[in-house]
C-alpha cells in the first residue's frame, strides 16, 4: 500500500502520441476493493490513463505506484508478471483468442501462471458458471453472441483472482440489456473477491455501478466526489 | 382518383454484365478503399509482380539462348583441332579476302579467356563480328570485360601473357556472347596452315547440333516443371494476401443487400485489380532486373539485357493466365467462408476438407505417367522420342497434388493434437481452427522440395553417363600442356623454359602418340619420345643413349606391356580422321629387338607413362600423324599464380598452346548447361519463396496485431507467443517435408524407371529437404522480430 492507503496511485502522468497529448498531468488513486469509473468524452485520454495504471504503456512523465512499488522502476518482464498475477483485463472487443474455446480462453491467465490444464479449466468453468455462460464453454468465440463473449472475457479477467480489474469500455459493443447484466456480474464478482475495478466508460449508466467517478478531460483527471464536495 | 403509377421493376443485368459490374466494383474498392485496401492491393501486386517477373525471365530463356548461340556461330569458323594436323575438305587458296585463323583459348584464375589469332592474306580480309578492322601483327582487340581485367591489379599476370600485343580496340556486343565474356582477337604474322590453323574467307560456322538424349530431355522437362510450379503456387498465394481484412469489408456489402455470389464476385474483382497491378509491377521489375543482367555473371555466363526478351506467345499467356488465376483462386477459396451481414464472418460451420478431389489430381498425374512405363525400354535405348507433354503434365499434376493434399494432411494431423504446454496448445488450437494459411505458407516450399528431390535423384541417376573424372587429385597443383609435335631439340628447349618458370617444381616434356598393334584391336599402347634425361624421369633406366628404346611396364599395372608389346612387335599409328573420300595416312614402326624392358616411375601428375619409351633417333616424329608434345608439371602447392606463370610461359612459346589444370570433372556440355540452369533457377525460386513467406508472415502478424496486444496486456510472456508461432510453422513444415520427401522420392523413382535406371541414393533428399525446412524456419524466426514490435501496449490504442 502507498502511504495514503491506496492500492494504485498515479501522480502527474503525461503521455503524448506524436503531436497529440493524451495525458497532461493526470493524478488518480484507487483503494483495494474500490470500483472507480473513469469517464470522459472520446479522445480525452481515459484509455491511455488505464494503460498507464496497468503498466501496459510507460508514461512520458509522472509516476504510478502499485502496492508501494514504482512501475517505472520495474522491468518489462516484471510488469508482465505483475499483470499476470495481480491484474485482470476486460476490453471492448477483439480480446478472445478466436481459435481457443471459451473455456480455454477463460483458463488462459491461469495457464500463463503455470497452472496445470485440468486445474485451470476446472477453475475457469466455475467462473463461466457464475457468469452464466458455462453452456458455451466448448464453443469458439466466433460461435457465441457478443454478450456471451464479453462474459467469457469477464470470467477470464477474474479467474486469477486479481487485486485489480481494468475494464476498458466493457459494454461498448453490447446492447443495454446485455451491458447491464455484464456490469452487474463484473462488479458483484469483483466485490466478492475484494478486487478493485478501474472502469473506463463514457456511459453514465455503466458508471452508476462504480463507487466513485473520475472524469478525464483534456488529459487531466478530476475526482467527481471532490467536485461534489466542493460544490 | 387515379392511383399513382407503381415503379416498374426492371430486371437487373445478367450473366456477363453482372460479372463485369461486380468485378468493376471490386476493382473500385481495391483502389478507393483507403489505406487498408491500398495496402492489401499493394501486397498482392508485389507478390504477383515477383512471380510474373520470374515467369517473364523464364519465358526469355529460349530467345536468350538463341541470341547467344547465333552470335557464337557468327564469329566461329570450322576450325580444326589445335593439336592434330587435320586436313579439311574445303581448304581455301590464299587470296586478298582470305585469312589464317587459329583458336587460342586460355584460362586465367580458372576463368576461360577465349580468343583467336588472325593473319590476313590480303587487304580484303574481313574483320570478325564486332570488330572494326582486322588486327595487324602485334595488335589485339579485346572484349570490354577483358580490357577491364587487363587494366586491373588482378590482371597483372594476364598482362604479362599478352605483353607482345598492343590493345587497339574493344569488341562490340555483336561479337560477344555475353557482356562479361573474356574474349580477344590477336593479329599474327607467324601462322601457317596446319596444326590448328585454317585458311578461311569469312566467319560463321554452325556446329552440328548435338540433340539432347532422352535422359537430358527428361531432366529439362522436370527442371522446368519443378522451377515453375513454386512460382505458380506463389502467385495463387499472393492473390489471397489480406483475405481476412477483405472479408470484413465484404460483410458490410452484405449488410446493404449484396448476396453471397455478388460478394464473391466483388472479392474476385479486388483480387483481379491486385493481379493487374502485379502484372504491371512484374513487367516493371522484369525490365529493371533485365538492365542489371549486365552486372551478373554466373559460372562464367553473362547475358546482354537485349537478349532477355520473352517469347511473345508466352508473355501473352502470362498476361492472360495471371488475372484469370486471381479470379478463379478467389472464388475457390471463398467457397468455405460464409460472409454474413453485421461484419461477422463465421467460419464456425467448418466442413472437413474433402479428400477425393485432392487425391484425384495426383491420381490423374500417375495415370498419365503409367502408360509411359511400357515404353521405358524404348526411351532407354534412345530410339523412342519422349512424350514431352504427357510427362510434363503428369509431373505437374503430381506436384500440384501435393499442394492440394497438404491442407488435408495438416488438418487431419492437428485434429489429433490434445495436450501439451501452453505455446503448443495455442499453436495446435490455431492450426485446428484454420490450418489453411499455415499450409499455404509451406505449399510453395513443399512443391519446390519435392521437385528438387526428384531432380536430384534424376541427376544422380544419370550423372555417371555425363561426367567423367580426369582421375587426378584436385588438391594437387599439377598442370598439363599439349602442343604440336616438336623435334628433340624443340621439346628439350620448351621443357627447359617451363622448368625455369617461377613456381614450377618439376616438369616432364615428351612427344606422345597412341599406337595400335595390327591384327589385335584390343592392343593399344602409347609411345613417348624424349631425350634420355626425360625418359629416365619416366622409368627406372640405368643407361641410355640416343637411339635406345624401352618397353616400360607399370609395376602392378593391369596392362601386360612387357609381353604384349615385346621387342619385335609391329605398331601402326593411323591418322585420327581424314576428309571424306581420302585415305587415312599412317606410319608403321617396329619395336626394335634391342629394346629393354624397364619399370615406370610416376610423372609429376602421378601417372605412370607405361608403353614404349623411345629416344628421338629411334623414331622420326615428323612422320607420326597427330602426335602431340605433352608437358606435365607440378607447381608450388597453394600458389595459384604459379599456374598462371606456367600458362604465361606456354603463351610465350605459342599463344595457341592450351594448358589444363589437372584435378577436375569433365562434364557433357548439355548436362552442364542443364545443371547451371537448375542452379540459377533454384536460387531464384528459393528467393521467391522466401520473399513470399516474409510477406505472408508480415500480413498474418498485422491481422493479429490487436490480439497480440491484448495477450501482452494480461501478461503473456513474449517467449510463449514466440514459441506458439514457431510451433505453428514447425508442424506444417514437418508435414510438408514428409509429403515432399514421399512425393519427391516417388516422382524421382518413376522418372528413373522411365529411363530404366536404378536409384543410386535413397537418402539424397536429406540436404534438399533440410535446405527447404531451413529457409522456412529462418524466415519464421526473422518474422518474430516484427512480432516483438507488435507486442506492445500501443496496439490497444486503435480502439
Amino acid at each position: 500500500m502507498t502511504p495514503d492507503g491506496s492500492l494504485i496511485s498515479a501522480a502527474g502522468l503525461r503521455k503524448a502520441y506524436g503531436p497529440t497529448t493524451a495525458l497532461d498531468g493526470a493524478d488518480l488513486s484507487i483503494h483495494a476493493g474500490e470500483v472507480v469509473a473513469v469517464m470522459g468524452p472520446s479522445g480525452s485520454g481515459k484509455s491511455t490513463l488505464l494503460h498507464c495504471l496497468a503498466g501496459i504503456v510507460r508514461p512520458d512523465a509522472g509516476t504510478v505506484h502499485y502496492d508501494g512499488r514504482d512501475l517505472a522502476a520495474m522491468s518489462d518482464a516484471e510488469r508482465s508478471a505483475l499483470r499476470r498475477r495481480d491484474f485482470g483485463f476486460v476490453f471492448q472487443f477483439g480480446q478472445l483468442v478466436p481459435e481457443l474455446t471459451c473455456l480455454e480462453n477463460a483458463a488462459l491467465p491461469l495457464r500463463l501462471t503455470g497452472h496445470k490444464r485440468k486445474d485451470a479449466e476446472a477453475r475457469a468453468l466455475r467462473w463461466l458458471e457464475r457468469l452464466e455462460v458455462a453452456d458455451v464453454r466448448h464453443h469458439r468465440p466466433g460461435q457465441v453472441s457478443g454478450g456471451q463473449g464479453q462474459r467469457v472475457a469477464v470470467a477470464r479477467a477474474l479467474v486469477g483472482e486479481p487485486r485489480v480489474v481494468f475494464a476498458d469500455e466493457p459494454t461498448g459493443a453490447l446492447d443495454s440489456l446485455n451491458g447491464e447484466r455484464v456490469m452487474q456480474l463484473l462488479t458483484d464478482s469483483a466485490r466478492e473477491t475484494r478486487a478493485a475495478v478501474v472502469l473506463v466508460t463514457h456511459e453514465a449508466r455503466v458508471a452508476a455501478y462504480s463507487d466513485r467517478e473520475v472524469v478525464v478531460r483534456d488529459g487531466i483527471a478530476r475526482d467527481m466526489a471532490g467536485m461534489y464536495d466542493a460544490a | 382518383m387515379t392511383p399513382p403509377e407503381r415503379t416498374r421493376i426492371t430486371a437487373g443485368p445478367t450473366g456477363v454484365a453482372v460479372w463485369a459490374r461486380d468485378l468493376a466494383m471490386g476493382i473500385r474498392f481495391a483502389v478507393t478503399g483507403g489505406r487498408e485496401a491500398w495496402l492489401r492491393t499493394a501486397l498482392t501486386a508485389v507478390g504477383v509482380g515477383l512471380g510474373v517477373a520470374l515467369l517473364m525471365i523464364a519465358a526469355s530463356v529460349p530467345h536468350m539462348m538463341s541470341e547467344r548461340h547465333q552470335r557464337g556461330a557468327a564469329r566461329a569458323v570450322d576450325s580444326p583441332s589445335v593439336f592434330f594436323d587435320k586436313r579439311l575438305a574445303h581448304e581455301q587458296k590464299p587470296g586478298s579476302g582470305t585469312f589464317l585463323y587459329k583458336t587460342a583459348n586460355t584460362d586465367y584464375h580458372d576463368k576461360p579467356v577465349n580468343g583467336a589469332l588472325l593473319q590476313a592474306d590480303g587487304p580484303s580480309a574481313p574483320a570478325p563480328p564486332g570488330v572494326g578492322a582486322m588486327p595487324r601483327p602485334g595488335e589485339m582487340v579485346v572484349s570490354p570485360a577483358l580490357d577491364d581485367l587487363l587494366h586491373s591489379d588482378n590482371g597483372k599476370l594476364l598482362r604479362e601473357r599478352f605483353e607482345g600485343y598492343r590493345t587497339v580496340g574493344t569488341i562490340a556486343p555483336s561479337g560477344l556472347i555475353g557482356p562479361n565474356e573474356l574474349f580477344y582477337y590477336a593479329g599474327s604474322d607467324k601462322l601457317a596452315p596446319g596444326h590448328g590453323t585454317i585458311r578461311v574467307d569469312g566467319y560463321g560456322y554452325e556446329e552440328p547440333d548435338v540433340p539432347l538424349t532422352p535422359e537430358l530431355f527428361l531432366l529439362v522437362i522436370i527442371v522446368c516443371v519443378v522451377l515453375l510450379m513454386p512460382i505458380a503456387v506463389f502467385i495463387t498465394t499472393a492473390v489471397r494476401f489480406g483475405g481476412d481484412q477483405r472479408d470484413q469489408r465484404l460483410a458490410a456489402l452484405r449488410l446493404v443487400g449484396a448476396d453471397a455470389h455478388m460478394t464473391r464476385r466483388v472479392a474476385a474483382g479486388e483480387a483481379l485489380c491486385g493481379s493487374l497491378f502485379g502484372l504491371s509491377a512484374g513487367a516493371g521489375l522484369f525490365l529493371l532486373l533485365r538492365e542489371f543482367a549486365t552486372y551478373v555473371t554466373i559460372r562464367d555466363n553473362s547475358v546482354f539485357p537485349s537478349d532477355i526478351v520473352p517469347e511473345p506467345w508466352i508473355a501473352a499467356l502470362i498476361a492472360l493466365a495471371v488475372p484469370v488465376c486471381a479470379v478463379v483462386v478467389t472464388l475457390f477459396t471463398l467457397r468455405r467462408i460464409a460472409i454474413e451481414p453485421l461484419g461477422v464472418v463465421r467460419n464456425a460451420v467448418t466442413r472437413r476438407r474433402r479428400l477425393w478431389w485432392r487425391l484425384l489430381i495426383p491420381a490423374v498425374g500417375i495415370a498419365l505417367l503409367l502408360p509411359l512405363f511400357r515404353k521405358a525400354s524404348g526411351y532407354a535405348a534412345h530410339s523412342v522420342p519422349l512424350d514431352t507433354y504427357q510427362i510434363g503434365a503428369g509431373t505437374a499434376l503430381l506436384l500440384v497434388g501435393l499442394v492440394a493434399l497438404l491442407p488435408w494432411v495438416v488438418e487431419i494431423c492437428v485434429s489429433r493434437f490434445r495436450r501439451g504446454p501452453l505455446p503448443w496448445q495455442l499453436a495446435a488450437r490455431r492450426l485446428q481452427f484454420d490450418s489453411g494459411p499455415a499450409a499455404r505458407a509451406v505449399s510453395g516450399i513443399t512443391v519446390a522440395v519435392a521437385g528438387a528431390i526428384a531432380v536430384q535423384m534424376l541427376f544422380a541417376g544419370v550423372q555417371s553417363d555425363y561426367t567423367t573424372s580426369d582421375g587426378h587429385d584436385p588438391g594437387h597443383f599439377q598442370v598439363r600442356a599439349s602442343y604440336r609435335p616438336g623435334t628433340a631439340e624443340e621439346t628439350s628447349a620448351w621443357t627447359e623454359r617451363f622448368r625455369a618458370t617461377k613456381g614450377v617444381e618439376a616438369v616432364t616434356g615428351y612427344v606422345e602418340r597412341y599406337a595400335d598393334k595390327p591384327g589385335d584391336d584390343a592392343a593399344v599402347t602409347s609411345i613417348h619420345i624424349g631425350d634420355c634425361a626425360t625418359l629416365q624421369r619416366m622409368a627406372h633406366i640405368d643407361s641410355c643413349r640416343d637411339g635406345d628404346v624401352f618397353v616400360a611396364q607399370e609395376p602392378g599395372g593391369d596392362v601386360d606391356t612387357e609381353h604384349r608389346f615385346a621387342p619385335g612387335t609391329r605398331l601402326t599409328m593411323k591418322e585420327y580422321s581424314a576428309p571424306a573420300g581420302q585415305k587415312k595416312r599412317g606410319y608403321d614402326w617396329m619395336v626394335p629387338a634391342s629394346a629393354r624392358v624397364v619399370t615406370t616411375r610416376p610423372d609429376p601428375s602421378g601417372d605412370h607413362p607405361f608403353g614404349i619409351l623411345a629416344t628421338p633417333s629411334a623414331i622420326d616424329v615428323t612422320k607420326i600423324p597427330d602426335a602431340t608434345t605433352t608437358f606435365v608439371a607440378q607447381v608450388t602447392k597453394g600458389d595459384l599464380d604459379a599456374i598462371e606463370q606456367f600458362r604465361n610461359t606456354a603463351a610465350h612459346i605459342d599463344p595457341s598452346m592450351r594448358v589444363w589444370r589437372l584435378g577436375g570433372v569433365v562434364k557433357d556440355n548439355n548436362y552442364a548447361t542443364i545443371e547451371k540452369g537448375l542452379l540459377i533457377g533454384a536460387v531464384a525460386t528459393l528467393a521467391l519463396i522466401g520473399a513470399g513467406m516474409a510477406v505472408t508472415t508480415a500480413e498474418q502478424l498485422r491481422e493479429r496485431k490487436r490480439l497480440l496486444s491484448v495477450l501482452v496486456a494480461f501478461g503473456t510472456r513474449r517467449s510463449t507467443l514466440g514459441w506458439s508461432v514457431l510451433w505453428q510453422t514447425i508442424v506444417p513444415v514437418v508435414l510438408g517435408m514428409i509429403l515432399a520427401v514421399g512425393g519427391g522420392l516417388g516422382l524421382g523413382w518413376a522418372m528413373l524407371h522411365l529411363l530404366r535406371k536404378g536409384v543410386r541414393d535413397w537418402w539424397s533428399f536429406v540436404p534438399v529437404a533440410g535446405t527447404g525446412a531451413a529457409v522456412i524456419m529462418a524466415i519464421t524466426v526473422l518474422g518474430l522480430v516484427p512480432m516483438w514490435r507488435l507486442m506492445r501496449g500501443d496496439g490497444l490504442r486503435s480502439e
